[in-house]
């Protein structure tokens, strides 16, 4: 690991204004959006969340998710041009060059979640206590571990080509059907069924968990960790088969 | 993908006897029996090759001759088949790690989106005992664009950035696949005397280039491969030789018969055109001296000694495709990876 590696790579992240308008801006308007649209005075879900602060809590699923995703694919982007021989050149390791991928992909989610939390504590009225704020914030940012394991192996996986419209399919798949943009608990059950195999799905449930009593959090969890899994040996297999030459 | 391929010795491992080892660290580069094929295609059929330190070797050949396959394996960017890569004694992948081999790629990109100190800083980050970065980006004559994106760059511009890129790490051995691809004539130039003061340093050189002029001007040593092979190997000057000769050009008033020409001692080829009769000799002494006694009124008579472009040509023996080998074209040699 290389941490001035590691500081342009979030750099150059900051400096792409397609990523700022897809990780920063847009949960934060969504959030805005919905709010203004559903989140009327005192209206709670079933489970007893106040609407404002269950879509908070999506919106922040969304920014959790949207930032490690974009991240990970521009691996592929990075083969195609060739950067990847000139790392090659370097005493950096391949294993440290998706370390400090995936590194920069969890980093780079920190401004879009606090950014969702501002607009919640400072717009929305969203009161939570300090330690609430922590386990949600925190919670659904450590939850990304896999979506970001996700990103690295599609960029392992595609081309510089076909890299866009997969990552972006996925976001619509996970925003759609993970219980982002559409609450699960807004959902029927049909809907649900499907919502419970995607990871954004859990990583929503483990956001909630400092809210709820009955929270399923240990289910949560390790489901989280077998996608981690699943994806880290997805990921170990393309890259072996890669750089195999 | 970006794995090192930290093999501790060559993929077929020769027994590294004394005697070996010394001569490894004896020489900069020492290519034995290298060998990579790819499906049918044998890219790369038994290179043999020892650079000494402080050489500069120019590797020339038509495309698809295997230049970037063994200048990639040299690297450790691909895996040879067969045979064995020392750099002043280490492996590809060892003289990568310590700083001892720098690079400049043939469509080694640079980031777009970041400065040129960025990149050049970065990559000085990454190793042990580079340069300084202002250092390293005056030695290219770029001190100028520190501030610039890459992606804002003149082509030849972005070349010199790949050159202080290769350089940062301060290498005992400079690698260039092709470094004037994309450089105007005035950047060429400037890019060749930023060479010049690195190589008037005593540092080893390996360029492949397309450019006989450039090989010529600038190299001590010619390498020339085709179809995977070196077929020939020296200065500039036993290159020529190696295809020896030269030409004699005379305007023979009212013509004369190819047959007859070709009689002449000394003489193997023959091309008329018009009055106008080139001849490749052997001996080109003996075949004046009959030339003039059958043809008393010859006249403009010419004797050139044959260029590297016509050894290059002979010896790689495929003027037609050689013609096409011209800067703009490189897919020739992009292997499948």
């Amino acid at each position: 690991m290389n941490t001035r590696y590691l500081v342009l790579e979030l750099r150059r992240l900051l400096r792409s204004s397609r990523f700022l308008i897809f990780t920063l801006a847009m949960p934060a308007v969504l959030l805005l959006v919905f709010t203004g649209l559903y989140g009327g005075a005192g209206a709670t879900f079933p489970n007893g969340i106040p609407v404002s602060t269950g879509l908070m809590i999506n919106m922040a699923t969304y920014a959790a998710m949207t930032a490690p995703l974009f991240t990970g694919t521009r691996v592929a982007t990075e083969r195609g041009t060739g950067w990847q021989r000139q790392l090659r050149l370097t005493p950096l390791s391949s294993t440290a060059y998706l370390l400090t991928k995936g590194l920069t992909a969890l980093l780079i989610a920190v401004p879009g979640l606090v950014l969702v939390g501002a607009i919640g504590a400072l717009v929305e009225g969203v009161r939570l206590s300090a330690g609430q704020w922590l386990g949600v914030l925190g919670g659904v940012w450590l939850a990304a571990i896999p979506v970001a394991m996700l990103g690295l192996a599609i960029g392992l996986l595609a081309n510089q080509d076909t890299v866009q419209p997969v990552g972006s399919g996925l976001m619509m798949l996970f925003g759609l059907l993970g219980g982002v943009w559409v609450p699960a608990e807004a959902a029927p059950d049909w809907m649900l069924g499907i919502m419970r195999v995607m990871p954004t799905y859990w990583m929503n449930q483990v956001a909630k968990a400092p809210l709820l009593a009955d929270a399923a959090l240990g289910r949560a969890v390790l489901v989280l960790a077998g996608w981690t899994v699943l994806l880290g040996l997805v990921g170990a297999w393309r890259f072996r088969t890669a750089t195999a030459r | 993908m970006t794995g090192q391929i930290r093999t501790r010795s060559g993929p077929a491992q020769h027994g590294t006897a004394p005697a070996e080892a010394a001569e490894d660290r004896g020489a900069a580069v020492r290519l034995t029996g290298l060998r990579k094929r790819y499906g049918q295609l044998a890219a790369v059929d038994g290179v043999e090759l020892t650079i000494a330190p402080g050489e500069v070797v120019a590797l020339l050949g038509p495309n698809g001759a295997g230049k970037s396959t063994t200048v990639d394996m040299l690297l450790g960017l691909t895996t040879p088949d067969a045979g064995r890569i020392r750099i002043f004694g280490q492996t590809p992948s060892a003289a990568v790690g310590s700083g001892t081999v720098g690079a400049m790629l043939q469509n080694g990109a640079l980031l777009a989106d970041v400065t040129v100190g960025e990149i050049v800083g970065l990559v000085a980050a990454l190793h042990r005992t580079p340069l300084p970065v202002a250092e390293a980006l005056r030695r290219a004559g770029i001190a100028d664009l520190a501030g610039r994106r890459c992606g804002t760059l003149s082509g030849g511009q972005q070349q010199r950035v790949r050159f202080a890129v290769a350089l940062v790490c301060d290498p005992d051995l400079l690698v260039l696949d092709e470094p004037t691809v994309a450089m105007d004539v005035t950047s060429r130039r400037q890019f060749w005397q930023a060479m010049r003061a690195y190589t008037d340093t005593g540092r080893t050189v390996l360029f492949a280039t397309h450019y006989l002029e450039e090989a010529e001007e600038y190299a001590d040593r010619v390498v020339l491969m085709r179809a995977g092979r070196v077929v020939a190997d020296g200065s500039v000057a036993q290159v020529r030789a190696a295809v020896a000769g030269r030409t004699l050009r005379a305007v023979l008033p009212g013509g004369a018969r190819p047959d007859r020409l070709l009689a002449l001692p000394g003489v193997n080829r023959v091309d008329v055109r018009a009055e106008t009769a080139t001849l490749a000799c052997t001996d080109s002494d003996a075949a004046l001296r009959a030339l003039l006694a059958a043809f008393p009124l010859a006249h403009d008579i010419e004797i050139t000694a044959v260029g590297l472009e016509d050894a290059f040509h002979a010896l790689t023996g495929r003027p037609d495709q050689t013609d096409q080998a011209g800067p703009t074209d490189q897919t020739g040699e992009d292997q499948p990876r």
